[in-house]
């Protein structure tokens, strides 16, 4: 068994790497369970050896991965606090906010044979997880869309420059219209702790949706 | 609760009954008082440098209905799809949805993208469509036969499972006009219902990948060429192996 030290290689980008993927997989399928796009622009995939469901829309699959690729410096260099996908309704009011907290440790020490199987057990927890909220869930008004909010351990303006890294992807801080809701029910899915991140995810959802 | 014993001079001035009832109302619970819901005095969201980050371009919407990619401008939705092409809709033609429409500047599908283009001539063409589903139910699903038995062997040889993905190639060399060919695919859209297909358009390829699970592929490939009025042979790849099966 291999120990790697924070000098062998760039544990942020690992774990960059590791998170931006999972949250691809975690975004396109809170979008299908929750039912923000037509369930016939996604099909079914496997990741984490579990059945996913995953966007075929190339529109939707772009803009989410242009998110995530902004996104990544942040949780490079462990800015990011939570990346929070927001579902709002028409006014554009948040009727539900799933929250991923991300914490990573200050001293890294891994043995590369327990890293993958270890993390992909995790997250494949996770995925499971959402898989199956709309259960705890009530169902959203009609007419919903999303965004994705980061928030940073910073000043949003101090990570502006880190994360505006695609030209015509434009990043700017959200409106409190955006983050605020009314009487939010708090529904804990999923935590994880292993040596390279801590990660807990949980759904804030409005009382009144509609 | 423990018992309670009560002392008293048997010739005091009050009777043993109201000291009795006396004792009670001492033993009866406090009233407990609600405290009142916590307001903070602080705003509950901290100051606007602490508000998190979201990026500027809205993400897109697709209408149920028509499958009209619609872009938001300010709070209006607005279709990237003609109205000529929303006349010929039907209610079958679930889901047909549209690339980014290259030939219209962001500024006009974003509210607060920094790019500002002229007009130029090229923001009037209509939009070009280089993607559709299929819908689920169609003639091909409903008159679905076995796979024939050179499939079927090239299935067990290849090890495949059934529901794994497929692509049918469309080349120049099949037709004289791939964007001809794509405008009938598109067409036979509404009307065939494909089960489990998607295509699109690879213009600088000039290559239409249509696909579908190996289930299907066969009867797809059948259909794409008897309805699109193909030449040459098609080509099934499915990942990893490349080309499997030819029409």
């Amino acid at each position: 068994m291999t120990t790697l030290t924070r000098q062998d290689l760039n544990f942020g980008q690992v774990v960059a790497d590791i998170l931006c993927e999972f949250l691809e997989v975690a975004i396109h399928l809170i979008l299908y369970v929750r039912e923000v796009y037509p369930s016939g622009i996604f099909q079914k995939r496997k990741k984490y050896n579990v059945p996913v469901q995953m966007s075929c829309h190339p529109e939707l699959n772009q803009y989410i991965q242009d998110t995530l690729h902004c996104v990544k410096p942040l949780i490079e260099k462990n800015d990011a606090e939570k990346v929070v996908v927001v579902i709002m309704d028409k006014e554009h009011h948040p009727v539900e906010r799933f929250v991923f907290e991300i914490s990573q440790p200050p001293l890294l020490s891994i043995s590369s044979d327990m890293l993958l199987s270890h993390v992909e057990q995790l997250l494949r927890a996770f995925i499971l997880k959402i898989s199956v909220c709309d259960a705890v869930l009530n169902n959203n008004p009609p007419g919903c869309s999303f965004t994705v909010l980061v928030h940073t351990r910073d000043a949003a303006t101090r990570n502006m420059e880190k994360v505006q890294v695609i030209k015509d992807f434009p990043w700017i801080v959200a409106d409190e219209q955006e983050v605020q809701m009314k009487e939010p029910r708090l529904i804990p899915l999923k935590s994880m702790t292993s040596d390279i991140v801590k990660m807990q995810l949980y759904v804030e959802e409005r009382a009144q949706k509609t | 609760m423990d018992d309670v014993v009560l002392h008293f001079h048997p010739g005091s001035v009050v009777g043993l009954s109201s000291l009795l009832e006396q004792t009670e109302k001492l033993l009866e619970p406090f009233t407990c008082r609600p405290p009142p819901v916590f307001s903070p005095w602080f705003p509950t969201v901290p100051a606007g440098h602490q508000l998190p980050i979201r990026p500027a371009k809205a993400a897109p919407r697709i209408n149920p209905a028509g499958g009209v990619l619609t872009a938001e401008r300010g709070n209006s939705i607005v279709s990237t799809e003609t109205p000529a092409k929303h006349a010929d809709k039907t209610e079958d033609a679930l889901c047909i949805s549209e690339t980014p429409n290259h030939l219209i500047p962001v500024s006009q599908t974003t509210s607060t993208s920094p790019r500002q283009h002229p007009e130029t001539e090229t923001d009037r063409l209509p939009v070009q469509r280089s993607w559709n589903v299929f819908t689920q139910g169609g003639f091909l699903l409903q008159s679905s036969r076995p796979l024939s038995k050179c499939f079927h062997r090239l299935v067990s040889v290849h090890r495949l499972h059934l529901h794994q993905r497929a692509k049918w190639v469309i080349t120049e060399q099949n037709c004289n006009d791939v964007e001809k060919v794509w405008r009938s695919l598109t067409r036979s859209v509404r009307s065939s219902g494909l089960p489990t297909c998607n295509a699109n358009i690879q213009r600088e390829r000039a290559e239409i990948w249509v696909f579908c699970d190996v289930l299907y592929s066969e009867k797809v490939g059948r259909f794409l060429k008897d309805e699109l009025q193909l030449s040459g042979r098609i080509h099934l790849s499915v990942h990893k192996l490349g080309n499997i099966f030819s029409l």
